[in-house]
């Protein structure tokens, strides 16, 4: 029976690093990793909503109701989202 | 392009970004806040819904410094959030924008998203003080607003992406047939139902307050993702 060597699996360990180099060269030709694009577009729609519209919504995942009276992020984001130009009160 | 870099810078350049804006606001836009709230306070005095007691103030006090503390912290959060728009808009773009370097492409998208996703949805919907809001038609004010910086913003890309079709000397079309959409849309499209009732010198101060604030980030936005691109380079 044969087994795998140490060269052999130093050589694979050298492919499988000279293909990742290679994907990676290709998609910085093609432009922006599809990946990245998602990630930030999540950073964008979750910021905006915390500072812009949030009434309660996301500490009453943890509060329940009670969020909505105290509204600590409505609070905590008041002065910019009126500086800012978003609807508030 | 390097993944994990790209997100980084982006992320930080509108954390810096929004750091600033906080800065700004706290130093231009916090005293006529303060100034539109005491009138606020004034007319829950007048009307009976509150009465002039230091409990009262105790009470404001609290919430005044908690919402004081939340403008910078508030900035940052908003210049992530709007930075990483930003980054997206100009990775994907930044070969076909004009200018010699990154900065000055940097500084030039900035410029156009600060036309089109705040300074025109500001004409229609201008930033109001405390006082002047109606809470019962927020959540109309809200879809008002974020429409219109949608409809405005998608219809810069769309407009854009037909000038691609025009010869060189034709591209104007696309400007023209931008301005002539988005005029429409202004017109159409609802305008905010709250009364204003506080003094007109206080709103216009304010509201000019709140262009310069802004406008701060959308400079800073610019130039720092511009640099941070030339000197990192993450593709």
């Amino acid at each position: 029976m044969n087994f795998i060597g140490i060269q052999e699996l130093k050589y694979i360990q050298r492919m499988l690093f000279f293909m990742s180099e290679s994907k990676q060269i290709s998609v910085s030709k093609t432009g922006v990793s599809k990946l990245a694009i998602i990630a930030l577009a999540i950073v964008f729609a979750a910021g905006l909503f915390v500072v812009g519209f949030d009434q309660g919504h996301i500490f009453s995942i943890v509060y329940g109701e009670q969020a909505f009276t105290d509204l600590y992020i409505h609070e905590l984001t008041h002065d910019m989202r009126h500086a800012a130009g978003f609807p508030c009160h | 392009m390097k993944t994990i870099l790209f997100i980084v810078i982006v992320l930080l350049s509108g954390a810096f970004a929004g750091l600033i804006h906080g800065i700004v606001n706290f130093a231009i836009v916090e005293p006529y806040l303060d100034q539109a709230i005491g009138i606020e306070n004034q007319n829950l005095f007048d009307s009976g819904e509150e009465e002039d007691t230091p409990q009262f103030w105790a009470e404001y006090d609290g919430y005044r410094t908690w919402q004081k503390s939340g403008q910078i912290l508030a900035g940052v959060i908003l210049g992530t959030s709007v930075g990483a728009l930003f980054g997206i808009v100009f990775a994907l773009s930044k070969n076909s924008l004009p200018g010699a370097n990154n900065v000055k492409k940097s500084l030039i998208l900035a410029g156009i998203m600060w036309f089109t996703m705040y300074l025109i949805p500001f004409l229609k919907y201008p930033a109001n003080p405390p006082t002047v809001g109606d809470g019962e038609t927020v959540v109309l004010r809200a879809i008002l607003y974020l429409s219109f910086i949608a409809i405005s913003g998608l219809s810069a890309v769309i407009f854009y992406k037909l000038s691609k079709r025009f010869d060189k000397n034709k591209k104007i079309i696309s400007i023209i047939g931008y301005a002539i959409f988005i005029s429409a849309v202004f017109i159409i499209i609802p305008e905010n139902p709250d009364e204003i009732s506080a003094p007109m010198n206080l709103v216009n101060e304010f509201r000019l307050m709140s262009v310069l604030g802004v406008s701060s980030f959308w400079i800073s936005v610019g130039v720092i993702l511009g640099l941070l691109w030339n000197r990192i380079e993450p593709n």
